[in-house]
Formats: C-alpha cells, sequence, structure tokens
C-alpha cells in the first residue's frame, strides 16, 4: 500500500521544471514549461518522461514571466578578463588555467558556449595555444562554465590592406594546404581519421602528456577559420577545410563581389564582422556585402556584425538586419580588457609590444587611432541591436543562439530548447526605460547542462549547490 | 438530476471546477484513499482545465493523491502526436499540476492486445475503488466520450470504430488529410460513466442545444447516449444559457428557480455524505442467505430494517429498488469493506418485474391450523417463500 508522500520520493532524478515563463521558440517568445536534467545536461522531452518513465521533477522553480532563451553562442571573442587568448605562457598549464577562469566568468554574461579567437601570429604560437582551445563540451561538467566549440583563427592568410590591427609583416599567402597545416599544425586542423594521409601523433602526443589537454580524438580544435580569399590559392583550398568539417569565414579582405561569390560558392558559408576591414559597399561594385543579395545560384552567407556602438552605426547595423535578417549573427570581437577598468594594457601581435588604450568602451591602438576590437559583452550588443534594428526580442535572441548554432552546424544541440538540446539557459527579464525608449535583456540566472551556475545577486557561494 | 444554467461558457467552467475542487477538499484525499476523477478531451472542457490550474497555483487544491482516468484515446496514433489525448491531457492539464505520473491512466491506443487493454482498464477502475467523479462533455449528437449514437447503454469500455462524420470532422487537426485520421479509438462505456458515483457534464454553445433538450427532456434512448444519464442516482449537468436554445421555457425556469430557492436557503442539493468522501468507513448493506425460519411469528417491519442499514438521511446505496423478496431475506449491517461500493453501484438495470404472489396476512401469523381453516390449498402456499429462495441478485 502506498503510503509516503509520492513526489517526495527518495530517489532524485535530477530535473528542474522551469515554469511560468516564455520560452524562446523560433521567432516567438511561448508560455511553456522547460525540463531540464542534470544528469543528461539535456532538456528533456517532458511529456515522454512523464508518461513512460513516471517521472516528477525533483524541484519547480517559478520564474515569474521572465524570458528563458538557449545560452548564447559568441563566435569571435579575442579574450576577456585580462586573459588573451593569442598569448603563450611559459608555463602553458598557467595557460590552461587561466582559460578555466575566463570560462567560468564568461559564462555569467550568457555566453555558454564560444569560438575562442586567435588572431594572426607565427606559427608557433597557434600550435601552442590551439591544443588549449578545441571543443571542450566532452566532459558536461556545468560548473566548468562556458564551453569552447572550436577555435576560430583569424589570421594569418588575411590581406595585409584590411589588416585593422592584425601586424602585416607575419601575413601570409596561402599557395596549397600545407601552407594551412604549416601555419597552424597538421593536427590542429586535420582530423586524425580524416582521409588524408596525416598522422595524428602530435595530438596524440599531447593527450597522453597533459590530461587537462582539451583536445578529444575525434576533433580538431580548430572550427572556423577567417581567410582572404582573393589572396594566393585560397579560395581553391576553401572545399578542403570545409570537408574537415571547419567553416570558412571571409574576413580582413579586398575581395570584390565576384571574387566574394566565388568564395561562396566554393564553401564559405560564413562573413567576418561585416562592413569592418573589408572594402566598403560602393554602387558599382558592392563587394563582400553584395553576396548578401539574393541570387539564383549560391546560399547567401551568414554574417557578424559588431553592434558595439562604435564599430558600426546603427542605420548600418540596420541595412545588414534588413538585408539578410536569417544570417545576422551578433560577435563582440571583444578583447581581454573586456571586464577590466580603463587603462593601457599591453598587447602583442606577434611582433614588439603594444599598448591598447582602453577609455570606457573604446580600444585604440596606442598611437594608431585604430579601433582594437571591443570591450562590449555579448548581452550589451544585443541590447543595442533590439534597439536600433526595430527586431522582436525572439529576432534579437535568434541572432546569438539558433543563428550561430546553424552556421556551427550544431542545430538541434545548441542554441535551442527543444528536447534532446544542451541545457545551456539564460533567463532574462525585461526592463524598458522610464523615457519609454530603451528596451532592455538583463541577464538573471545561466545554466549550463541543466545547472544554474550563476544567479543576478548570489555571484558567490552557489557553487555548494552542486548536485551529484 | 441537478441541472446549472450558467451565464455563459467561463462561469460554467468556473462553476464545474469549483465544485470539483470542493468535492476533492471535502473527500480529503490521502494515498490510501486517493479521490479518482474521470477525466473527458476536447474543447468544452477547456475551460475546466484552466480553472483548476489556476487554482492549483493557488494553491487552493492539491492533486497530490488523485487518480485519474481518461475517458478514451485513438487508436494508432502515436503516443507524443499533438493529436493524440495524452498530448491533449498533458498539455491542458497535468504538466501544470502535482499530479503524479503512476496516478494517471490513460487508454493505450498503442496496447499489442487492444481488448485486453479495455478489460484491464475496466479492472485498474474497480480495484481504484471505483471513480468518484466522471467529468464530461457532450457531443453535437448526444454522445458521451467515443460511445456514438446506437452505442449499448450497457457498453463497456472498448475498440469503437468512429463514425465517417466524426473521421471527417477530426480530418482538421490532422492536416485535413483523411488517411492520417485514426479510424478507430478506445473508449470507455456508457455503463463504465454511470457506475461512477458522481457523473458531471459540460454543455456549452448553441451547438449543443439539441442534444442537451433530447438528453434532459426526453426519454432514455441509446440515440442519444448521454440521455442515459438519468438513471443516474447523482448526476449533474451544467451549462450556458447558449446551450438551452431546444429546451422548454418551463425547463429552464424550473431548474433555476430550484437552484436559486436552494442558494437562499443555504442548502444547494448536496450528495450523501458517503459519496462525498469516498467508499472507506461506510458502512454496506449485505443481503446473505441466512433465511430466518419459514414461519414468521410476528411482522416485521421491512422498511426500519433497509433505514438501519442506511442512515435515514441518506440515500439508499443501491440503485436497485427494494423487491418484495427482501420480505423474506435476512438483512444485516456490516462495516466490512469486502464489498466495495463500486460493486454496489455495478447493478443498474430495470428491476425485475416481482411474480405475482398472493399473499395473505393470515400466513405470516405462522399457524398453520388459521391457514388450513380459511384457505383451500394451504399447503402449496406454505411453500412459496421458500421456493423463492433460490433467487440471487
Amino acid at each position: 500500500m502506498p503510503t509516503a508522500v509520492r513526489s517526495a520520493s527518495p530517489r532524485r532524478n535530477g530535473i528542474t521544471k522551469l515554469t511560468n515563463c516564455r520560452l524562446l521558440r523560433g521567432d516567438e517568445l511561448v508560455w511553456d514549461d522547460a525540463w531540464v536534467s542534470s544528469i543528461t545536461g539535456k532538456i528533456i522531452r517532458s511529456q515522454s518522461a512523464f508518461y513512460e518513465e513516471l517521472i516528477m521533477p525533483d524541484e519547480v522553480i517559478d520564474l515569474g514571466g521572465r524570458i528563458v532563451s538557449p545560452g548564447f553562442i559568441e563566435c569571435q571573442l579575442n579574450g576577456a578578463y585580462g586573459f588573451n587568448f593569442s598569448t603563450v605562457t611559459e608555463d602553458m598549464a598557467q595557460y590552461g588555467k587561466q582559460l578555466r577562469d575566463l570560462n567560468k566568468k564568461l559564462a555569467q554574461t550568457g555566453v555558454t558556449s564560444y569560438l575562442p579567437t586567435v588572431t594572426s601570429q607565427k606559427s608557433n604560437l597557434y600550435k601552442k595555444v590551439l591544443p588549449y582551445l578545441g571543443p571542450s563540451g566532452a566532459s558536461r561538467r556545468a560548473h566548468d562554465g562556458a564551453e569552447s566549440l572550436g577555435a576560430h583563427v583569424e589570421g594569418p592568410f588575411l590581406n595585409p590592406t584590411k589588416n585593422g590591427i592584425h601586424n602585416t609583416s607575419i601575413m601570409r599567402v596561402a599557395s596549397s594546404f600545407s601552407d594551412l597545416e604549416d601555419m597552424y599544425g597538421a593536427a590542429n586542423i586535420t582530423p586524425p581519421s580524416f582521409s588524408g594521409s596525416q598522422s595524428p601523433s602530435s595530438v596524440s602526443d599531447d593527450t597522453s602528456l597533459s590530461s587537462s589537454s582539451p583536445i578529444t580524438s575525434s576533433d580538431i580544435p580548430i572550427k572556423k577559420i577567417t581567410v582572404a580569399p582573393e589572396l594566393g590559392a585560397m579560395t581553391s583550398l576553401i572545399p578542403e577545410l570545409t570537408a574537415r568539417g571547419i567553416i570558412v569565414s571571409i574576413g580582413h579582405s579586398e575581395a570584390t563581389y565576384e571574387e566574394a561569390s566565388t568564395a561562396v560558392s566554393a564553401g564559405a558559408t560564413m562573413i567576418t564582422h561585416l562592413f569592418n576591414a573589408m572594402r566598403p559597399l560602393h554602387h558599382r561594385n558592392p563587394g563582400i556585402f553584395g553576396v548578401l543579395g539574393v541570387t539564383e545560384t549560391t546560399s547567401r552567407p551568414y554574417f557578424g556584425l559588431i553592434a558595439d556602438g562604435i564599430h558600426l552605426h546603427p542605420a548600418t547595423v540596420k541595412i545588414a538586419w534588413h538585408a539578410h535578417p536569417a544570417g545576422l549573427i551578433l560577435v563582440t570581437d571583444a578583447m581581454h580588457m573586456v571586464g577590466l577598468p580603463d587603462g593601457r594594457y599591453p598587447w602583442t601581435n606577434g611582433e614588439g609590444e603594444h599598448f591598447i588604450v582602453k577609455k570606457g568602451g573604446v580600444l585604440e591602438l596606442e598611437g594608431t587611432g585604430v579601433i582594437a576590437g571591443s570591450s562590449t559583452t555579448l548581452i550589451e550588443c544585443i541590447n543595442n541591436f533590439l534597439n536600433w534594428s526595430g527586431a522582436t526580442i525572439p529576432q534579437a535572441l535568434k541572432t546569438v543562439t539558433a543563428t550561430p548554432a546553424t552556421m556551427l552546424g550544431a542545430q538541434g544541440i545548441k542554441g535551442t530548447l527543444d528536447a534532446g538540446a544542451d541545457a545551456d539557459l539564460v533567463v532574462l527579464s525585461e526592463t524598458v526605460s522610464d523615457d519609454g525608449g530603451r528596451r532592455e535583456l538583463v541577464v538573471d540566472e545561466v545554466w549550463k547542462f541543466g545547472v544554474k551556475i550563476f544567479e543576478k545577486g548570489h555571484e558567490n557561494g552557489r557553487k555548494s549547490s552542486l548536485r551529484e | 438530476m441537478r441541472f446549472f444554467i450558467k451565464e455563459d461558457a467561463a462561469a460554467a467552467s468556473a462553476h464545474v471546477a469549483n465544485y470539483i475542487v470542493d468535492r476533492i477538499n471535502h473527500f480529503g484525499p490521502t494515498p490510501a484513499h486517493p479521490f479518482v476523477l474521470g477525466l473527458p478531451t476536447g474543447s468544452t472542457p477547456l475551460g475546466v482545465y484552466k480553472a483548476l490550474v489556476e487554482k492549483y497555483k493557488a494553491g487552493e487544491v492539491s492533486f497530490e493523491n488523485v487518480v485519474t482516468f481518461n475517458m478514451d484515446e485513438y487508436i494508432g496514433i502515436p503516443r507524443d502526436h499533438p493529436e493524440s489525448y495524452h498530448s491533449f491531457m498533458w498539455k491542458h492539464f497535468f504538466s501544470h499540476v502535482n499530479i503524479h505520473p503512476s496516478n494517471v491512466n490513460i487508454l493505450n491506443g498503442n496496447a499489442p492486445n487492444l481488448e485486453s487493454e479495455c478489460v484491464q482498464y475496466e479492472e485498474k477502475i474497480k480495484s481504484a475503488g471505483g471513480i468518484d467523479l466522471f467529468l464530461a462533455g457532450m457531443g453535437e449528437d448526444g454522445h458521451i466520450a467515443f460511445n456514438e449514437p446506437g452505442s449499448s447503454l450497457a457498453s463497456r469500455t472498448r475498440v469503437k470504430t468512429l463514425a465517417y462524420g466524426t473521421i471527417l470532422a477530426n480530418s482538421r487537426f490532422f492536416d485535413n488529410d483523411l488517411d492520417k485520421v485514426p479510424k478507430m479509438a478506445l473508449t470507455v462505456g456508457v455503463q463504465t460513466v454511470l457506475e461512477a458515483r458522481e457523473v458531471v457534464v459540460m454543455a456549452l454553445g448553441a451547438r449543443k442545444a439539441l442534444a442537451l433538450q433530447r438528453c434532459v427532456e426526453q426519454g432514455v434512448n441509446h440515440m442519444w447516449t448521454l440521455s442515459a444519464l438519468q438513471l443516474h442516482p447523482h448526476s449533474m449537468i451544467v451549462c450556458d444559457e447558449d446551450a438551452t436554445l431546444e429546451l422548454q421555457v418551463k425547463t429552464v425556469k424550473y431548474f433555476k428557480d430550484i437552484e436559486q430557492v436552494a442558494r437562499s436557503q443555504g442548502f444547494e442539493q448536496i450528495l450523501p455524505s458517503k459519496i462525498r468522501t469516498g467508499p472507506t468507513k461506510v458502512p454496506t448493506t449485505v443481503v446473505t442467505d441466512d433465511f430466518p425460519a419459514a414461519t414468521i411469528h410476528s411482522p416485521q417491519p421491512t422498511t426500519s430494517r433497509l433505514l438501519r442499514a442506511t442512515p435515514a438521511s441518506e440515500y439508499p446505496l443501491r440503485s436497485r429498488s427494494p423487491s418484495p423478496d427482501c420480505v423474506s431475506r435476512h438483512l444485516r449491517t456490516s462495516s466490512d469493506t469486502e464489498q466495495t461500493l463500486g460493486t454496489e453501484y455495478s447493478v443498474i438495470s430495470r428491476s425485475t418485474t416481482p411474480d405475482f404472489m398472493p399473499d395473505r396476512m393470515a400466513s405470516r401469523i405462522g399457524d398453520p391450523a388459521l391457514l388450513r381453516r380459511t384457505t383451500p390449498n394451504p399447503e402449496s402456499q406454505l411453500q412459496l417463500p421458500i421456493m423463492r429462495t433460490g433467487v440471487r441478485v
């Protein structure tokens, strides 16, 4: 005879039900519940769990009508909180430690997965740091914080005339795929199981030497590469890259409309920070921006936009949004100064020491007046975009969730609240400024793999709630 | 029959939701003594589910110890298909309240053996102690669950083929593709519903007016299966004004008057307390085969014996009217629960017409001499009560 109160069953199933909330589903916010499991780290199909496994959630959390979005995906982040991915520490174990610290802090901004970005550097730096920057989600430990989906190498196969603050003297022109392998290290760009003749030796060496190395045997660290397709044989190398599962992005480039179109036909699916470090739109040759126009033959690429209020005029953001809403991905291109106070910070671009001056949200390479990346956060970019473009909240959130996930081939796993996806969530509250103007989203809570890892106002002391 | 006419659909839904909440709370369900609720699907009960969820969230009711049985389910569509009744119940009710999944019972339209699924479902209802309250909607043709016109009023849970009209009407939920529409369903029978201790039926909107009129003002008829409700001792219909369009003014006025008077007296028709609190700790009347001596020396008042079994303030449990043969039976009061209330209720049928039995006061006195003096064939008359003892329920 059942005598105990049933819902207080001693066997915990690790399932939390988030209720009284609006879930981001496609282009709508839907009043619905989300069931997440801290054991599988996934969003679960609640109806099946109920009828088939007779499961009731351990905990029900009333979110008071707030918005639940999939965790944000950042596709271009150079560093944060004083740590720059493009640096080599004397003891590389220190690099791993700083990276782990960054991941924990980054997650608190709502970014639950990202592409750590390495700018144009010398070969030996890539070879040293890339093994640390590969996909890190396999362990599925919630309290590790933000998860790398793979590294983004932004250079050095770029056009020296569109260098931004990258060092022109280390930029290279690739004439064959071996040039890329020489630059990044073959093991970092070609999977061991790839049908080519590459040996996986250095990968397995790394993993056996240091268990903290994030490489798993089936993955390569590089997920995305920014190239100038008009240089050397790069356009013809694009299929080689995409065959390895690497996203090819056009950027820091002088490509004409025709060259960019050819690159897109060859398999480039992304444009790195559209408008910045490329030819401006000219009415007689629209350049890279032109490929956002609808064509009959090629599909339009995705494009990153830095909506920090400095890199782009709000009207420019709006034009790009209306040109191709489904391709827009907000990125920060933030430097390691994000999260640090104003000041003068050392920075290396592969040759000599330079300084970047941070003043408010503006970063400038000292003595040049050139914008040196941003020090914005993704949620700030979302809020800017929300107010500039007239997009709805779900449309704005989509640019950092479903769209980048699809771009990266992680649709159904990241960037969605559908059952079966990873339970990376951001709980947002919505405010409107008193003068009736600006709409703001505020990151209230961040969940990773079904576990709450951040709550606004409870920044410290939540780690003890780690569930078995 | 209790019949409430409310201003609109929202008021009718609120009335039913309030009533269910009151019933559950008065019942005081515990794990060992759960409240058993029968539930419908369809557009009619949506408002009730919404109100119940709100009341749950407001802390007015808990479904912790509520067991539910659903009326029906399609055959051959996946359980998680958006149009399945599993999905309907999950979407509109179960996902929002604290009901435990093991307390939820819905027919499995994908069971390997559908027939045994039906038999087991009836068994499950019985082992749960019978249904305390069955909520139902009313079809336009007066059907209840999938018991479409012509279904036996004695039907039980079974496989039912859907009428072509129903399939056509359902096709709007299946991309307007007739091939995708389920052609068969599992459904509880009319008798299964009638065995519930209480049945609450909702009829909303002008489209239900004719069916409501047939079921309330006309006779019991298998073409309007819900009319069988007239045979139920504790039934309630709640409708909105639109659904009364086909009723006589007299009918509407009568039931509205009743409701008004009852409310002014603070006496809204209430259920017998044993129905309200469920089947436990209620003495039941058991008819045994023990007979007293054939000869009765002094007349025994039959009615007072029946009343002793069930307090005078309450209805007798059995729906069958006491037949004259009770006279010769020994009645005893038993508080043991060998016979559950559910089985007591299982006999709802027309009572058999008693055989003609010539009887005289002289035969009850017990002095054969008296009979012999006044009756031509006293021996044969003496045998009569004894012969009838073979008749059992």
